[in-house]
């Protein structure tokens, strides 16, 4: 259910609740959409929008014609196995690739901005991050201040602080000083998200976060990312003075779209309110798990995924949903 | 009285030092014993320098002493003021530029054996002074000019052929899908380096083959060995002011420099503009190497091993390891210079003595000797 629920966010009142109390979750959902189709009342909520957009290396065409849109509060994942363009996708989306079509971030084409506005309002999360000489913990977290800061600026206090808040809501306060490279690579992948909280950007895009992490990793990455996007960052429920700080810096971004591409689908199903089935370069399918039938969803994985089983165990009066190789 | 008193600018040396260490610092971000830990080694470091500065200021052919100077002694003070002074003063910054750019270049290039002369500036400089030697009318100055524009001039053409390539980044995988992204790669800013540097070296070649081998090809081979030998006052302020320009300028660099360590895509999304960032780093780098090799002449391993005993020593790369590298560059240089003097009847190169003292503490440290804690590059 929550998965699909459209949020509807203000920057009033966002900032009204958050005065108010800081320990309760800034978001608001005011109407459930019974279908997931892009009803014309959630069109402002949507953060990127790409249409029939076209890329590839050199010559070759790797992606052909593909549209979906992220919307804000809502994990968008991007599903389909290795070589279908889940990669260039993401790559094009930064910039890094020459495409066609459009996409528009927040209502712009992701053309007109300058490389600093596209780094403000992108965050980007790769597989592994480069990080490759040894630094403290909170230095790569400060490294999320980058786009804001002047050439010869250095972090200031407030944002010292800041990066103390993001890196307690990732649950790593304790590895602060601690040397980058000594961290294990969940923990690693932990603090990048803490970079990419202090980041505030209004698109996060994740390449795979979850390819090389341990159960238990994978899915408090998954959980921190969907506290991220829903504005409900954690390191606002916590202590007075990083809350105050919280509250002032905060942008006015009222909620973050995420587009996560991902190796494993059992994860998107759970967590992704959206998903974009991709299989050579092709845009096969977009499925909303929380509402669309179980046998529709299963036929659309099947074509990507060769043949699957889809079933459903309610609870909570929500359901979960497992995939299964065809028995 | 007067020992007191420099111990006493000594003791506000090391207060400054100590300052600096805690500014550079985040006090509130991190324990306070990480922060111990890094503040020693810088502090342990300027009071080593200064005592390699007090023993060079003194040690030599002609030995000076405190008391005759004190005196009034003619002789002793035009030594120090004319000789040991430029001498001295060269030594220290020469060292720190080195050891500074040295670790400007190992983060830039993420490659722990990457070195300032690895994009062809002392190629150039030693074609630039064999040039000037060979057709310049001779002077010092001359050949130190000569050999500033020979540098320049090869890591010009290096970091323009480079950008002209663009994309190639070293991982064997041409990249031309781009316009936009054809900055240079730091994989091909290496390779142009290197194409850089021999080409020079064959310069190189065919200017001391053309030499007269009695006189004309022996200044070359001293020059490209390297010494601190014949430096006067009159020639080292614009050199001196090159050099700390862009010394100033790494140092307030240094977030850039450290970011540009990341990933490039992962380094554009934090808003880095990587390849013009890259371009003005190295140049700045080369810009400092530049102005003290073409004083002293090819100074090896200076730039390669102060930085990783600076990283061993302090375990990251904050600012503080940068100021680190450079004050272990200047002790490297000024005792190695001590011993060039001293160590025979007649000056030997400085270059035998820099890793002769360098290489074996390095060893030590990476065989564990600070505890045999990990390291990375």
């Amino acid at each position: 259910m929550t998965a699909d629920t459209d949020w509807n966010f203000t920057s009033d009142t966002l900032h009204r609740q958050t005065t108010a109390s800081p320990f309760r979750i800034n978001y608001s959902p005011t109407q459930v959409s019974a279908s997931g189709s892009d009803a014309t009342s959630a069109e402002s909520h949507v953060c990127l929008q790409v249409s029939s957009l076209s890329a590839g290396y050199g010559q070759s065409r790797i992606l052909k014609d593909v549209s979906f849109c992220a919307k804000q509060g809502e994990i968008t994942g991007l599903l389909g196995p290795n070589g279908c363009g889940k990669t260039t996708l993401l790559r094009a989306l930064c910039r890094q690739l020459p495409f066609t079509g459009s996409c528009c971030l927040n209502g712009r084409p992701l053309e007109q901005l300058t490389s600093r506005q596209l780094a403000r309002q992108i965050s980007y999360i790769p597989q592994r991050s480069g990080i490759a000489i040894s630094m403290p913990v909170t230095d790569v977290v400060l490294m999320g201040f980058n786009p804001v800061l002047g050439l010869l600026e250095q972090p200031s206090r407030a944002q010292k602080v800041k990066a103390r808040g993001a890196l307690h809501a990732v649950g790593l306060e304790s590895y602060a000083g601690q040397d980058y490279l000594t961290l294990s690579e969940g923990q690693k992948q932990l603090c990048i998200l803490a970079r990419t909280i202090v980041e505030d950007a209004s698109l996060l895009l994740l390449d795979e976060p979850e390819s090389s992490l341990d159960f238990p990793h994978r899915h408090r990455i998954m959980e921190l990312l969907t506290e991220i996007i829903r504005g409900q960052d954690s390191s606002c429920a916590d202590g007075n003075q990083l809350n105050e700080v919280h509250r002032n810096q905060r942008t006015l971004f009222p909620g973050k779209a995420a587009l996560v591409t991902l190796h494993d689908p059992q994860l998107a199903l759970e967590y992704c309110g959206r998903l974009v089935l991709l299989k050579d370069g092709v845009c096969t399918a977009i499925l909303h798990p929380a509402t669309d039938s179980l046998t529709d969803m299963e036929a659309a994985l099947s074509e990507v995924y060769g043949p699957v089983r889809l079933r459903a165990i309610e609870e909570n009066g929500g359901r979960s949903l497992i995939l299964l190789p065809r028995a | 009285m007067r020992t007191e008193q420099r111990q006493n600018t000594k003791q506000n040396m090391h207060l400054s030092q100590q300052n600096q260490a805690n500014l550079s610092a985040h006090p509130e971000c991190c324990p306070d014993s990480a922060m111990q830990r890094s503040a020693a080694p810088l502090y342990l470091s300027a009071l080593l320098l200064l005592t390699a500065c007090a023993v060079s200021l003194l040690a030599g052919k002609y030995p000076l002493s405190p008391e005759k100077i004190l005196a009034g002694n003619a002789m002793q003070l035009r030594v120090l003021l004319t000789l040991r002074i430029p001498r001295t003063l060269m030594a220290v910054l020469g060292g720190f530029a080195l050891g500074a750019a040295g670790f400007v270049f190992q983060t830039v290039f993420r490659n722990p054996l990457a070195a300032p002369d690895m994009i062809g500036v002392s190629s150039g400089a030693s074609a630039g002074a064999a040039f000037a030697i060979l057709f310049l009318p001779a002077s010092a100055a001359a050949v130190t000019l000569s050999a500033f524009a020979g540098g320049l001039l090869a890591v010009g053409i290096a970091l323009g052929l480079a950008s002209a390539a663009g994309g190639y980044d070293g991982r064997l995988r041409l990249r031309r899908y781009s316009r936009r992204t054809a900055s240079a790669g730091s994989g091909s800013i290496v390779l142009a380096g290197i194409a850089v540097h021999s080409l020079a070296q064959t310069v190189l070649m065919v200017l001391k083959l053309t030499a007269d081998p009695e006189r004309q090809l022996a200044s070359i081979e001293y020059w490209i060995m390297g010494s601190l030998n014949a430096i006067t006052l009159g020639r080292i302020p614009f050199y001196c002011a090159v050099c700390a320009i862009g010394l100033a300028g790494l140092f307030l660099l240094h977030r850039q420099i450290i970011l540009l360590s990341v990933d490039e895509a992962e380094a554009r999304m934090l808003g880095v503009p990587v390849g013009r960032m890259r371009l003005l780093i190295l140049l700045l780098a080369t810009l400092v190497v530049a102005s003290v090799i073409s004083v002293t002449g090819v100074i090896s391993f200076i730039g390669l091993l102060a930085p990783h005993i600076a990283r061993l020593l302090t375990r990251d790369n904050r600012l503080h390891t940068l100021t680190l590298s450079g004050l272990l560059g200047g002790i490297l240089l000024t005792a190695a210079d001590i011993l060039a003097r001293t160590a025979a009847a007649s000056e030997l190169p400085v270059s035998i003595f820099t890793s002769l003292l360098g290489a074996p503490f390095l060893l030590y440290l990476i065989m564990g000797g600070n505890g045999g804690e990990r390291h990375d590059c």
